[in-house]
């Protein structure tokens, strides 16, 4: 009997496509890609990481006005690059950008379409044309965002880049845009605290930064990732090609130890002022600690009953996963119970992540206790058969873990893509001041799910 | 053309329904040429992305309960669907107050290999641990780009998965690339569904089949048919197997639009006598009334009919009056599907508006009805009521329609789902979707609009502000285009 061959079959996406990397290009100002793929690809990347996902459409270029071939069968079976040259040429026309990225998707690629000679046809000194190859066959959204962030440098920064390097700057690397969906209000604030203590620091998205930020990449002292795993193949393509080393920090910090481990480990590679940075440290420490100690009687005196949340699940993101982890284990008292990261963390990658939730909650979870998959769904199965008679664990995740945890009336935090049908703004869970936000947040939807009563 | 549910797929509406997605001219012209069979579809020299039938027939699908969809595509061809499916949204209660759970779509997921190689083993076994997980009573495998462009045999897959599993496995035809229009979708989602479900009538019932996105707001309706002696049966999200098994019983259908709906209630009307009134859609006062004399003479009660209508003209009079002040001499831009942007030109006449331009999002000449496949209501309104707006149709290019708010400057767009009012608004031009399906019915649905349009003129303090600030984008080149300037000159 011919054996069947089993493969993964997974559900409920946390990824979007590799043409979803384009979200990377659209959050850097002056770049815009246009698409040479299928006419609903637009579409179908823009749920996870856009409408669906904290309800943020890209600016200024929304998703409705991203130039696309729309490739149709006639053009799959007769060919492509006249319709691709015709919407490039009208592109460069009428959108104020200074960098295009041809993208090709499954289709285009398929059928093998020449796209990098129309790039490198069409660009000029005031307009830079690339191409970027992210067919959905070869890989998810963070790989695309990869991708984006290669023939940025490739193709632009080692041409049109500074090269002075200026004492004490940062490039600050690890988190995806839209794919992380606090990315712009947490950009903002940690740029704020680097500036504190002494730092200038380069963040090429979200508003007001765009090219010239690009272009002063190779100029940083460092650069800093901030994330168990992504960018940091960027980092080490930056050391390569203009000598600048990288700080691998694990996570971006929430809560007052993470915070104060990510100033001191900065305080001591770039040689900061020590009075100035442990004086930021314990002002910040002790206004997270004065609005803790307002909610006191709240937690402990009327809600600290059997059931208020004292261990968690993941299903999540390896970033938001490790930096609540972080947060939850060192500063709010809770521990892990499993950690599933369904975004696909690439094999070689996965040693090294499995070590660093190892190292920052080794007491409660084994190595068996963290799962690498692309299987969202696995999360709610495994939840069937675990024993919540004592008290409900928490979940963070995205939105399907949203409806997961309410069947299961389990306290839920949304911390990743896709986010959920909701407005995100500028929330953030950013060092000590966004923790609060973050505590807030899963004692209410506790409390909203009656799992605190004030009284019994 | 009779609709054919052996097939695999539904052939295009590109052939069956000869959609074009390029026009510029009026209402008038646009029917005439339709109707004489003329409207040919040209290229565009410039395009922005759009839908295409991947998406309307996954989330179709996924808005009924027991199904479960396996995408034959890379991952990420399925995203669109988590946060709404067939009409509700996440935190919106179904018919029956129940909240949804997890859509079930699982993915294939593509390889690179797998295009070179082929990937018939792999969806197979997709297929059984999806079963294996949720054992759903339906599974749906939907076509992608990819999947066609390499050739694989779903079919074949489906046929050999319904006989190992013991439940329906069916094809669900949505490969993108093979459609402009991404309502073929909509015919590939019924095509697939009506030939897992439907069956061989038993009996006739006196039923009503309404079929569409959703059946939010059926309360407001049922009580009407049920004056007419119907009970109403539903195709729509969470619509069981059973509702399905009973359509071919029914007396009489209508839909939502005769874009989503033509394609099924033709079926059931050319293989089950199920009496399909689509001539007159029954949105607004006018349309309402039209429907409801056509559907009083088939059923020989006409008196009937004519008391309803009077009541609810009567129920909604004063309301509607007293709106009529806030609105009058008002202007404004409509762009919506086909099958719905000229029933708004309509329904704002009522009101005392003027729709100084449609975009029509796609349009079809004809239907699958039968015997007169021209009998679409934009046509009956040409006809009947002298009706004309200037038209333009595309594949929902917001560019264009950027253009087209620029030159036609009216006090309100009205359009929903493919960014046409974000653009509106940032100019600052009021924008308001309004509505879909049911809420649009009848004289409720017109003091419903009505209302929602007087609301949008109260306060446009957002509006203003979005226009104060405005810096476009765009070149100066762009702003000083004409609208429609990217046909192709070939």
């Amino acid at each position: 009997m011919e054996e069947k061959k089993e493969y993964a079959c997974p559900e409920q996406q946390r990824v979007g496509c590799a043409l979803a990397g384009i979200y990377t290009a659209l959050s850097i100002e002056g770049v815009l890609p246009i698409m040479h793929s299928g006419p609903g690809c637009i579409h179908a990347i823009s749920s996870v990481l856009s409408v669906a996902n904290g309800g943020q459409n890209p600016v200024p270029y929304m998703e409705s006005v991203v130039p696309s071939s729309n490739l149709s069968e006639a053009e799959v079976v007769f060919g492509a690059s006249d319709k691709l040259k015709s919407v490039l040429e009208h592109s460069l026309q009428y959108y104020k950008a200074e960098i295009f990225m041809l993208v090709t998707g499954c289709s285009a690629e398929i059928i093998g379409e020449d796209v990098g000679e129309i790039a490198e046809q069409y660009t000029t000194p005031e307009k830079t044309v690339l191409h970027v190859a992210l067919p959905g066959f070869k890989g998810n959204n963070i790989w695309g965002h990869h991708q984006v962030l290669s023939a940025l440098i490739d193709g632009y920064v080692t041409e049109y880049g500074e090269t002075e390097v200026v004492p004490k700057r940062v490039n600050v690397w690890g988190v995806v845009p839209h794919y992380d969906p606090m990315w712009v209000g947490t950009l903002e604030k940690l740029e704020t605290l680097l500036r504190r203590i002494g730092l200038e620091p380069n963040i090429i998205y979200g508003p007001g930064r765009g090219i010239a930020a690009l272009k002063k990449i190779p100029t940083a002292e460092y650069n800093l990732v901030l994330a168990p795993w992504t960018d940091l193949d960027i980092a080490k393509k930056l050391e390569r090609t203009f000598g600048t080393p990288y700080i691998h920090f694990p996570y971006m910090p929430i809560g007052p130890t993470a915070e104060a481990e990510l100033i001191r480990t900065l305080a001591e590679t770039f040689d900061l002022d020590p009075v100035l940075t442990e004086s930021v440290i314990k002002e910040r420490a002790d206004r997270y600690f004065y609005y803790f100690n307002r909610n006191l009687v709240w937690i402990f005196d009327m809600h600290n009953q059997r059931s208020l949340p004292r261990e968690f699940f993941a299903n999540a993101s390896a970033s938001a996963a490790l930096s609540v982890t972080k947060y939850f284990v060192s500063d709010l008292g809770l521990s892990p119970r499993r950690i599933f990261i369904p975004e696909d963390v690439p094999k070689k990658h996965r040693k090294n992540v499995r070590k660093l939730f190892l190292e920052t909650a080794g007491k409660y979870l084994t190595e068996e206790d963290i799962i690498f998959t692309d299987d969202g769904g696995l999360f709610e199965q495994y939840l069937k058969d675990v024993d919540q008679m004592v008290r409900k664990s928490a979940v963070i995740g995205s939105i399907w873990d949203d409806i997961t945890a309410k069947k299961a009336n389990m306290p839920f935090v949304s911390v990743c893509a896709p986010y959920g049908d909701v407005l995100v703004c500028d929330k953030q869970y950013f060092g000590t001041d966004g923790a609060l936000t973050l505590m807030a947040d899963l004692y209410n939807d506790a409390e909203k799910k009656g799992l605190v009563s004030a009284v019994v | 053309m009779a609709v054919d549910l052996r097939l695999d797929e539904p052939p295009v509406r590109e052939t069956r329904t000869r959609s074009i997605v390029t026009y510029n001219g009026s209402l008038k012209d646009l029917t005439k040429q339709g109707c004489d069979g003329c409207l040919k579809n040209k290229n565009r020299c410039f395009t922005t992305g759009t839908y295409c039938s991947h998406l309307t027939a996954i989330t179709s699908v996924l808005g009924l309960p027991d199904t479960l969809v396996v995408d034959h595509a890379p991952i990420g061809c399925c995203g669109v669907e988590m946060i709404f499916s067939g009409g509700y949204s996440l935190n919106q209660p179904g018919p029956g107050g129940e909240y949804r759970d997890n859509v079930r779509m699982f993915t294939t997921k593509f390889t690179e290999s797998d295009t070179v190689f082929g990937a018939a083993e792999k969806l197979k076994s997709t297929v059984r641990g999806a079963f294996e997980r949720h054992h759903p009573k339906e599974i749906y495998i939907a076509t992608s780009c990819t999947s066609a462009i390499i050739g694989e045999d779903v079919g074949a897959v489906a046929a050999e998965m319904t006989e190992e599993l013991g439940i329906p496995v069916t094809m669900l035809g949505a490969a993108g690339m093979r459609s402009k229009l991404w309502s073929t979708g909509f015919d590939a989602f019924f095509h697939s569904t009506g030939k897992a479900r439907f069956k061989a009538p038993e009996k006739k019932e006196d039923t009503i089949i309404y079929a569409g996105f959703a059946s939010i707001a059926q309360e407001t309706v049922a009580p009407i048919f049920k004056k007419l002696g119907l009970d109403m049966l539903f195709l729509t999200a969470g619509s069981t197997i059973e509702d399905y098994e009973r359509a071919s019983q029914a007396r009489v259908s209508f839909g939502q639009c005769d874009v989503d709906d033509s394609y099924i209630l033709s079926y059931l009307e050319q293989n089950y006598g199920v009496k399909y009134f689509h001539i007159h859609q029954p949105n607004g006062g006018i349309g309402f009334e039209r429907f409801m004399r056509d559907l009083g003479a088939y059923l020989k009660k006409e008196e009937t009919v004519e008391e309803i209508i009077a009541e609810e003209r009567e129920k909604y009079a004063a309301k509607i009056d007293a709106l009529r002040p806030l609105l009058a001499g008002k202007t404004a831009l409509v762009a919506l599907g086909s099958g719905y942007v000229f029933e708004m030109v309509r329904m704002l006449k009522e009101l005392g508006m003027e729709a100084v331009h449609a975009v029509s999002y796609h349009y079809d000449p004809l239907t699958d009805a039968s015997p007169d496949r021209n009998a679409r209501t934009p046509v009956a309104d040409v006809r009947e009521l002298d009706m004309d707006v200037s038209v333009s149709v595309s594949n929902a290019q917001q560019m264009e329609v950027y253009l087209a708010v620029k030159k036609y400057k009216p006090d309100i767009v009205i359009t929903r789902a493919h960014g046409a009012g974000c653009w509106a608004a940032k100019v600052g031009v009021p924008c308001l979707d309004p509505g879909l399906g049911i809420n649009i019915v009848g004289y409720r649905g017109l003091y419903l609009f009505a209302d929602a349009l007087a609301a949008s003129f109260r306060n446009t303090a957002v509006f203003d502000a979005m226009k104060a600030r405005y810096q476009s984008p765009f070149t100066e080149a762009f702003e000083a285009l004409p609208p429609t300037r990217f046909y192709d000159k070939s």
